[in-house]
This record gives structure tokens, C-alpha cells and sequence, in this order.
């Protein structure tokens, strides 16, 4: 084990100890009865599923439209796939503290106060509780199948690794690669389930994105109502996981010993489409925005002034700043596209972005008070985090890298059979006085 | 993704210009049908503009109808040049060559279809001039007694939709310069001297070549902000007002922009098809495109959908009494719901499961039918989204009716689509509608790789 | 003494390439012939000079006059009606900003034609030598030499594998 990978797990564990232990006395002090002190946990939670969660998805996305720079990104997308089960842990708290649907002062009913909370799940009986075990079946859904797909492409890797492997590791890989031996069947099946599997998370996904956005943001905010916000909760996940992996990707070129598998052309053509995806989410927050700042309704003018130009007013600035100009001003330079640094900076960029993009979404939303009134009447403060917050925070983000880390050291970073077809697939031909790319099943 | 077979550069021209150098007698009697409809179009909106608005269907609260819903259905077709062009160029696909002309056409004259519309619907379309004539620093003045609400959405209509029509017309320019040239070379007299003129003296120089390949990409990285811009903005006339309930969603832009390439591509394979029947086109318009261009619908339609969701979710989700009521009159009351039925079913759920299968992606008879029945679905979108929400009761409407559209409206509209197919016959005849340089370069660029026993099919590509 | 232009047509492309390696062992600059083909060839397949340009700063400077534009004339307007609508500022960003990004993209997209006509050399109003097989799929090799030389290039062209040499346009002007 390189010395600076055996510093970087023990950080992650220890921040994860920290945060486990914030947890604690956040729960002890403060209870699950109401929602307002989570609002951070809430805010690591979204930004971990968030990204984690969208992360697995582009290995599918780019093996569909076959492109073949994918290869050497595939398999450390996938690897988020083991952060599953960390989502799973994470949310299970926040069950306990999402409101009801029921107005519990329903009689009588004050003026502007609702019945029933504002929520997607409309067909809801008056007496049931807030849908978190929907929720949380969605979740682990989406980290079982996201662990299936992980396993189905890592099985032909694992199958080559049972016959060097020892001790644990043999085992591991025997158990998990038993009955693969490469037969054509094999494969098509292979490729035909991975693409299925694609599709499934694809879906399912986006239709958490939707839930949880809505579920833990949306409908916590008297009055907020805005059919967008989904897609941009959706949007932000996918260009904040391309960037981290673009982060991951740089890492393992530099200093992982792979510069020979990790080619210029793979952060030049996800360069691209991570600029596609920053234009895309500045269009999604300006149509939110012009659209409420045009109604003029006092709801809206209080939300826009709540999220967006007063109480979470620098928070936004910064979010538009990591979210769109600097990785846009990055990304906008070609030469800086076609290096491995440039998109690994913007990449850093989205990722702070997109933390703040939760953090002024979630925590806002936690703490903007009467979620059964009408609208927002006035305008709630910020709040910020104390130590435990604090704890929180980084021990969430230090259990998703130590699971990664870990899941590192028992599963190759790099997709062997892929990396393999892709040099069956292409090599540099000559056509007259030139050398170019030769390119098999141009997509 | 690379069937048919090589082609020397001279049958690509014999055969794509075929419909230039030569007439058939179908192409005028089509020409005369077309001409004859839109003149009698031009002449049921003169009579409209003569006789008053009376002559439509509209009346309050009804005010926007057919005019309004066929200007959103004609910029949503126009979305389909610089979706398949633009990203198709950017993503590198092969299968784009024969399809770019043909829907970068299909846009300018479709946009030019749209901008008639709301003019026509002004009833009084001589009075845009106060706009003109006073242009640029005081187009009203208040001494008028008129106080023009400058930031309106309604301004940013023509701004938006000058900047496409006006770049998408240059965009094909730059493209065609070419194909102009080998026109020149391929014409006598008056013709040689307008293609000569048009194609500037290409010779077709490594330097030509080099700038016309980097403005294709950098024109399409440029074309495709406005495109998303120009359906965001028609979305916002809609979008802006409070008013009137199911129309003030943060959702629209992206909906309205997503359902204008759905039912754009899809009128760009129907396009392709006829021209493929039309000219025998056979071997430049192959299975393999329709079939591509089919999958690529399915993910299109399915971003539509799930948009269509969310904005149908969130009409619901606000829990007003007003809102939920136009949802119901959508979904419930005849025959608003049969319709809405009509819709989801013609957009989404019939193409998409014609979609589905190769085969079926593989048979024209079957991908037109899915791709009409797109456009259908469409444009019956457009008119469920603008008129139940002003049909329904607004606070201080004092009288209200339901709307039905007149022979009048009717036949305008009818104009419309005689009028942008008059178009694309008459731009078939003077120059081409497949770029013969791409399919040159595409022919040029293909070679195959051996793997083992087998032949896989590859390109060259420069990086 | 004035250089004069001459035109081998080749039917195969890889004997146009080898045209030119003739011509670069021939000691004629690569600035003084060029290869006109009907489709654009991967850069660098005939062997040829490498082409600079600075048509990616036309849209900058476009987008730069646009915004400018954009501004100006939004807010002047703004400013010339000062008419409270639905509470909105009188300098109101929002539809200023969606007018100024218009005319930003629109001047960006013009700026970008002008510098593609531009650098691509074009207009040509007199067109000089060339033959019309070359939208056939025939190769040229345009070579510009001193008139001395035509003989020698004439004879290395066509032991290239030019299939004909042209050193006059068959009729007056084509463009």
C-alpha cells in the first residue's frame, strides 16, 4: 500500500469517527421530533447522494452511445456504486425527521395554514405519515442495483485476478467471478444486462433525484412551488459526478501510476460535456429565476429573496461562481480542455459548487419554518452551522472517500476488459502523407 | 453504423443533384397544388385583416388560438436543423451527413412560417411599423397615450427569433458555399452566373477546407445557445403571466425547448424519408440513418416525457383551487380530456413503442407514421397548453366562451404547412438538400478494421 | 519575372500527394501550390503546409460588440420610459439580460461569418486557374511558378500521374 493512499484512508476514517461522533451528540441534544437542527445533515446527505448517486450512471450513459474514451473512466464511476450503501446508512436518520403530512394544529385551522403539507405524494390518506419508506426503497434500490451493475462489469476483471490473487483475495474473487469463463454467451449476456441495468438506474435515479429534491427541499418551504427544481437537482448531480471523477481520473494519471491507460482524449471529450452540462444548469436556474422574478407574487419575491439575494444571498453567489463562471471560464479555453489539469480544476470547481448548491438549498429548507403554512410570509435568516455541524459535514465526506479507498484496494481502478476491446477497436492508421485515428463502430 | 457502399464523386453529384439539373412533371403539379393552397390562405388572412378579428373564433377570454398555437408548433419544427446539425456535428456522428441540410433548411423556413403567425394575429399587421419607423431609441412615445411595456416578454420574441433566423440562414449559407461551387462547374448562362456568384471563387483549397470544417463546429457551438434561447423565450410569453393558472411554471423553458426537438427530429426523418422516396435517394438516405435517427428519438421523447411530468406533478403540487381546476377541465371534461388522451398517446406512447424495435425503426412506412403521429401529438400539445388555461374562468372575466376555430383560421393554418412544403420543393430545385461534400468526406474517411475473422467497420478520424 | 500558374489534375489522390513531395524535392515553396479537392481532406493527408488562422477571434471580438450593444441599448430604453410595470425596477436585469444575450450571440454568429469569408480568402473575384473536373473528384495540384519553370513543373506533374495539365482556364472567367 503506497504511503500517501495508507494517509489518505486513515484522514477518511478519522473524519468519519468525527462525524459519527457529531452525529451522536446532535441526535442527543437535540432529538428527532424536529427537523430543524438536521438541516447539514440533510445537506451532506444530499450533496453525497447527489454526486455519488449520478456517478455510476456515466459508465452506462457513454457505453450506449459508444464512445470510446470512456474506457478508462468506466470502471471509477462505477466503483461509486460501493457509496450505496452509505446513502443507505446516511438517510435512514433523516426518516425520523421529516414532518407528517397531517397539520398536526388542524383544529382549528388557523388562517393561511394548510390541512395537509404541500407534497408529490398526493393520493396520500389524511392520517399517514411523511413517505420516508418510500424513500428509503427507492434508495436502496438504486445502491442494489448500482452494486449489481458494478459486479457484472467487474466480473470478467475479477475472473483474470482469481488466478493471481492470495489469500482473501482469492476467495473474494472466486466467490464473485466463480462461474465466468469468458464463453461468447458470456459476454453478450454481459453487455446486454449491463445496458438493461443502465436503463433501470437511469430511471430509477432521476425519479429519486425528483423524490428526495422534493421530499426534504422543496416541500419544506411554505409555498415553494417549482417544477424545476428536480432538474436542476438532477442536473447538478450529474456535472458535480463527471467533474469528481474527472478529479479521480487526474489523480490516478498523475500520481496513480496509469498515465499510460488514462489518455489526454478522455478529459478533452468529458471536458466538453461537462461544459454542455455547467451551460445546462445555468439555463435551468436562470428559467427558475426570471419566472418567479417576473410573477412577482410575494411568495415568489420571498423565495428569491430567501434562496437566492438575501439570507442565503453569498451563498448563492458562490454557488453561481463554482457552478457556472469559473468552470465555464475554464472550460471555454480548447488547449485548456485538451490537458488533464484544466478539466480536473473544473472539476473541482462543480464539486464546490454543488456543495454549496446543498447547502443553501437543504439547510434553507430545514430551517424556513411552518412547512403547513400557505406561503412564506417573511423572510427566515441563515443559519449556520455549529461544531457538530461542522463534524457532520466532514465525517460525511470522509466516509464516502474511506469507502472508496477501500473498495479501491479490492477492485481494479481500471476496466481491464474494457481498456482491452477499445485497443481492439482502435489504433493509428496511415491515409496518405497523415497518421490518424482508426476508429471501429464509429458511433 | 456504416452500411451502403463507396460512391466516386461523380454519381454523388449526378445523383444529388438530380433534383436541380433535372424536372420531373410530379414537381410542378406539386408546386401549382402547394401554390394554389397558400394563395388561398394569403387570401383568407387578407379577408381576416379586412373584415376584422371577428372572422376568427376568438373572444374572450379566449384571445390566443390557432394563430398562437401554430406560431409555437412552427418554432418548435425549427428546432430541428440546429438539434441534428449542430449537436450531431459537435458529437462527431457519422450518420449525420445526409440529414444536416435538410433540417438546417427545414429550419429557416419553418421559422419564417412561425413569425407570420403572430403578425397575422395582430389583425392589424401594418401597425408594426410605429415599431420600425421610430426604431431604434423611441419606438412609442408616451405623448401617443400608449404606454408600451418595454420589458415584456413579448419583446424578447422578435429579438430571439431574428438572431435564429438570421444565423441559422447564415449558417446554411456557409455550408452550401461549396456545394455552390460544384453547381458553377456543373452550369451554363444565367444559373452558372448566380452559382458563381454565390459560391465567392471556392476552389476548394486545404485553407478553404480547414475553415469550412472548424466553422461547422464553431457555428454550431454557437447556434446552439440561441436555439435554446429562442423556445425558452416563446415558453416565457406563456410562462411570465400570473394570470392565467397552468401557465406560470418554472418547468416551461426546458419543456417547451425539449418538445420542440422531439417533434423537430421527428419531422426531419419524415422529411428525409420523402426525400429518399422522392428523389431515390436510396443510397445516401440508408436504414441505418432512419434507424439511428429513431433511437435518438426515443431518448428525446422520454426527456420529454419526463419534463411533461414534472409539469403536469407541479400543477397539482401547489395545491390552488384555480389551478387544479384547469387540470381538471383537462383531464376530465369532454372534449378537453379526449384530446389530452389523443396527445399523450399520438407524442409519446405510439412512436415510442414503434420505436422500440429495429425492425420497426428499420421500415419507413412505419417510422413516418410515428413521426406524424409526433407532429400531431405536438401540435395538439401546444393547443391543450394555451387554450383550457384561458378558457377557463379568470378573476374580473366577466363573460367568457369556450373557443372554436373558424374556416378562416382553419385555412390559414392549412397555408402554413402547403406554404413551408412549397418551400423546401422550391429550395430542392436550386440547390441541394444533402451537403455533397459531407457524403464525399464520410465516403472518403471510411475504411475497416480485422479483428480476428471479422470485419469491423471504421473511420479515420483526425483526433 | 512574373510567376505564372499551371494545373495538374489527378484522378488518384495518393499520386496528387506524391505531386507534391515531387514539388517540396523540387525545391518549390509550399507556399506556392495548394491541392483543390472536392471534399475536405484530414489535414496533413496531401503532405501539405499547415494552414494558420485566427477566425476564433471574430467571435470574441462579436460577442464583445454585442454585449456592449445589448447593454446600451437595453438600458437606454429602460431609461427613456421610466414606467413602473408590476413593480419591476425601472433598470430591470432580467429582461435585459435575455435582449443583450440575443444581440451578444447574434453579433458573435455574424462576426464568425465575416471572419470564415475572410479567412478563407474569399471573395475571389477572378477565380484564375482552374478546371471543373476538380468537383468531379479530380485532384489539382495548382502550382505557382516562374514561367521558365512551367516546362520542368508541366513534366513533373505529369510524371506524378497527372491525367492532364492545364496552364489556360478553358473559357474566359468562371466567376
Amino acid at each position: 500500500m503506497p504511503m500517501a493512499f495508507g494517509i489518505a484512508l486513515a484522514v477518511s476514517g478519522l473524519l468519519l469517527g468525527l462525524g459519527i461522533i457529531g452525529f451522536a451528540i446532535r441526535a442527543v441534544s437535540d432529538g428527532f421530533g424536529a427537523h430543524g437542527p438536521w438541516g447539514y445533515y440533510a445537506a451532506i446527505f444530499s450533496f453525497i447522494f447527489m454526486v455519488t448517486g449520478a456517478a455510476p450512471l456515466a459508465a452506462s450513459i457513454f457505453r450506449v452511445t459508444k464512445s470510446h474514451w470512456r474506457r478508462p473512466l468506466t470502471r471509477v464511476s462505477e466503483m461509486f456504486s460501493l457509496i450505496g450503501i452509505f446513502n443507505i446508512l446516511l438517510f435512514i436518520p433523516l426518516m425520523f425527521v421529516l414532518p407528517a403530512f397531517r397539520n398536526p394544529n388542524l383544529t382549528p385551522l388557523a388562517e393561511n395554514e394548510l390541512d395537509l403539507r404541500r407534497t408529490i405524494w398526493f393520493e396520500v390518506p389524511i392520517g399517514a405519515n411523511a413517505p420516508q419508506w418510500l424513500d428509503l426503497l427507492g434508495i436502496a434500490c438504486l445502491a442494489l442495483c448500482a452494486l449489481v451493475i458494478l459486479w457484472l462489469s467487474a466480473v470478467p476483471d475479477m475472473a483474470q485476478a482469481r488466478l493471481r490473487a492470495t489469500g482473501f483475495r482469492r476467495s473474494f474473487y472466486g466467490v464473485l467471478a466463480g462461474h465466468w469463463h469468458g464463453t461468447k454467451s458470456q459476454w453478450l449476456n454481459q453487455k446486454a444486462g449491463l445496458a438493461l441495468l443502465g436503463a433501470f438506474y437511469f430511471m430509477l435515479l432521476v425519479f429519486m433525484q425528483f423524490t428526495i429534491s422534493s421530499d426534504y427541499a422543496q416541500s419544506l418551504i411554505p409555498g415553494w412551488k417549482d417544477s424545476i427544481f428536480p432538474v436542476i437537482y438532477t442536473l447538478t448531480g450529474f456535472q458535480s459526478s463527471l467533474g469528481l471523477m474527472l478529479v479521480i481520473l487526474f489523480v490516478l494519471r498523475r500520481w496513480g501510476g496509469y498515465k499510460g491507460y488514462i489518455g489526454i482524449s478522455l478529459f478533452w471529450s468529458a471536458s466538453k460535456i461537462l461544459l454542455g452540462l455547467t451551460l445546462l444548469w445555468v439555463y435551468h436556474m436562470f428559467a427558475f429565476g426570471i419566472t418567479y422574478w417576473y410573477g412577482r407574487l410575494e411568495v415568489e419575491q420571498n423565495i428569491l429573496k430567501y434562496l437566492l439575494f438575501q439570507s442565503y444571498g453569498w451563498l448563492f453567489l458562490a454557488n453561481l461562481i463554482f457552478s457556472f463562471f469559473l468552470p465555464f471560464l475554464t472550460l471555454l479555453w480548447n488547449p485548456v480542455r485538451r490537458s488533464d489539469w484544466g478539466p480536473a480544476l473544473a472539476g473541482v470547481f462543480v464539486l464546490i459548487g454543488a456543495f454549496l448548491f446543498s447547502w443553501r438549498i437543504f439547510v434553507g429548507a430545514f430551517n424556513a419554518g411552518d412547512v403547513y403554512n400557505i406561503g412564506l410570509e417573511h423572510v427566515p435568516a441563515f443559519v449556520g452551522p455549529d461544531l457538530w455541524d461542522v463534524l457532520i459535514v466532514l465525517g460525511g465526506l470522509g466516509g464516502a472517500v474511506f469507502i472508496y479507498l477501500l473498495g479501491s484496494r479490492l477492485i481494479p481502478m481500471m476496466c481491464v476488459w474494457e481498456i482491452k476491446e477499445g485497443a481492439m477497436y482502435q489504433h493509428m492508421g496511415t491515409f496518405m502523407r497523415g497518421r490518424y485515428l482508426v476508429l471501429a463502430k464509429p458511433e | 453504423m456504416q452500411e451502403g457502399r463507396v460512391l466516386p464523386a461523380k454519381e454523388i453529384n449526378r445523383d444529388l443533384l438530380r433534383s436541380i439539373l433535372t424536372t420531373p412533371n410530379w414537381y410542378w403539379v406539386t408546386v401549382a397544388v402547394m401554390a394554389i393552397i397558400v394563395l388561398g390562405a394569403m387570401s383568407a388572412a387578407g379577408l381576416m385583416i379586412n373584415r376584422g378579428m371577428g372572422m376568427t373564433g376568438l373572444n374572450r377570454p379566449v384571445m390566443w388560438g390557432f394563430f398562437i398555437v401554430n406560431f409555437v408548433f412552427w418554432i418548435g419544427i425549427s428546432h430541428a436543423g440546429v438539434m441534428l446539425s449542430a449537436i450531431l456535428r459537435l458529437s462527431k456522428a457519422e450518420w449525420r451527413r445526409p440529414a444536416t441540410r435538410a433540417a438546417e433548411v427545414l429550419t429557416v423556413f419553418s421559422l419564417m412560417t412561425a413569425v407570420m403567425m403572430p403578425l397575422i394575429h395582430t389583425g392589424r399587421p401594418w401597425r408594426l411599423v410605429y415599431w420600425v419607423y421610430t426604431l431604434p431609441f423611441v419606438p412609442y412615445d408616451f405623448a401617443r397615450g400608449i404606454w408600451p411595456n418595454i420589458r415584456s416578454p413579448l419583446v424578447w420574441d422578435p429579438s430571439a427569433i431574428f438572431t435564429y433566423l438570421t444565423s441559422s440562414i447564415l449558417f446554411v449559407m456557409v455550408a452550401l458555399i461549396p456545394d455552390m461551387a460544384v453547381l458553377r462547374d456543373r452550369t451554363t448562362g444565367i444559373r452558372h452566373q448566380a452559382y458563381a456568384l454565390m459560391a465567392m471563387g471556392w476552389q476548394g483549397t486545404p485553407r478553404q477546407w480547414k475553415l469550412q470544417i472548424i466553422s461547422g463546429i464553431l457555428l454550431s457551438a454557437l447556434i446552439l445557445p440561441v436555439f435554446v434561447s429562442v423556445h425558452s423565450i416563446v415558453s416565457w410569453d406563456f410562462g411570465m403571466a400570473v394570470a392565467v393558472k397552468s401557465w406560470h411554471s418554472t418547468i416551461f423553458a426546458p419543456y417547451f425547448v425539449v418538445g420542440a426537438v422531439h417533434s423537430g427530429v421527428s419531422a426531419v426523418v419524415f422529411v428525409m424519408i420523402l426525400l429518399r422516396w422522392i428523389y431515390g435517394w436510396e443510397n445516401y438516405i440508408r436504414h441505418e440513418h432512419i434507424d439511428a435517427l429513431g433511437r435518438l428519438l426515443i431518448v428525446v421523447a422520454t426527456g420529454w416525457f419526463y419534463f411533461f411530468v414534472m409539469e403536469v406533478i407541479f400543477g397539482f403540487y401547489g395545491r390552488e383551487a384555480d389551478e387544479i381546476a384547469v387540470r381538471e377541465f383537462q383531464f376530465t371534461q369532454p372534449p378537453w380530456n379526449l384530446w389530452f388522451i389523443f396527445f399523450t398517446g399520438l407524442t409519446y406512447f405510439l412512436p415510442v413503442s414503434l420505436w422500440l424495435f429495429k425492425w420497426t425503426r428499420r421500415n419507413l412506412w412505419i417510422m413516418s407514421i410515428a413521426c406524424i403521429s409526433v407532429n400531431i401529438g405536438m401540435w395538439l400539445e401546444r393547443f391543450l397548453i394555451i387554450v383550457p388555461g384561458l378558457a377557463q374562468k379568470q378573476m374580473f372575466t366577466f363573460t367568457w366562451y369556450t373557443y372554436a376555430p373558424s374556416a378562416v383560421e382553419i385555412t390559414i393554418i392549412g397555408g402554413t404547412f402547403a406554404m413551408v412544403t412549397l418551400l423546401m420543393l422550391l429550395f430542392s430545385k436550386v440547390l441541394p438538400l444533402i451537403p455533397l461534400y459531407d457524403i464525399k468526406e464520410g465516403d472518403m474517411l471510411k475504411t475497416e478494421i480485422k479483428i480476428g475473422r471479422a470485419t469491423v467497420p471504421a473511420v479515420f478520424r483526425e483526433d | 519575372m512574373a510567376k505564372r500558374p499551371i494545373l495538374g489534375l489527378f484522378e488518384d489522390a495518393n499520386y496528387a500527394a506524391e505531386a507534391g513531395d515531387a514539388l517540396q524535392e523540387a525545391d518549390v515553396s509550399q507556399d506556392d501550390y495548394d491541392f483543390l479537392t472536392d471534399a475536405p481532406y484530414p489535414e496533413g493527408a496531401f503532405g501539405e503546409r499547415e494552414e494558420r488562422h485566427h477566425l476564433y477571434w471574430f467571435p470574441f471580438v462579436g460577442a464583445l460588440v454585442g454585449l456592449t450593444a445589448g447593454i446600451l441599448m437595453t438600458s437606454m430604453t429602460q431609461l427613456a420610459y421610466p414606467l413602473v410595470q408590476g413593480g419591476k425596477p425601472i433598470l430591470s436585469l432580467p429582461p435585459m439580460a435575455v435582449i443583450t444575450y440575443e444581440s451578444t450571440m447574434l453579433s458573435a454568429i455574424i462576426f464568425t461569418i465575416l471572419g470564415i469569408i475572410f479567412e478563407s480568402r474569399l471573395p475571389r473575384p477572378k477565380m484564375g486557374l482552374y478546371d471543373t473536373r476538380i468537383t468531379e473528384g479530380y485532384i489539382g495540384v495548382l502550382v505557382n511558378v516562374e514561367e521558365d519553370q512551367l516546362p520542368k513543373v508541366s513534366a513533373l506533374l505529369t510524371q506524378a500521374g497527372a491525367v492532364d495539365v492545364v496552364l489556360e482556364n478553358p473559357e474566359p472567367a468562371a466567376a
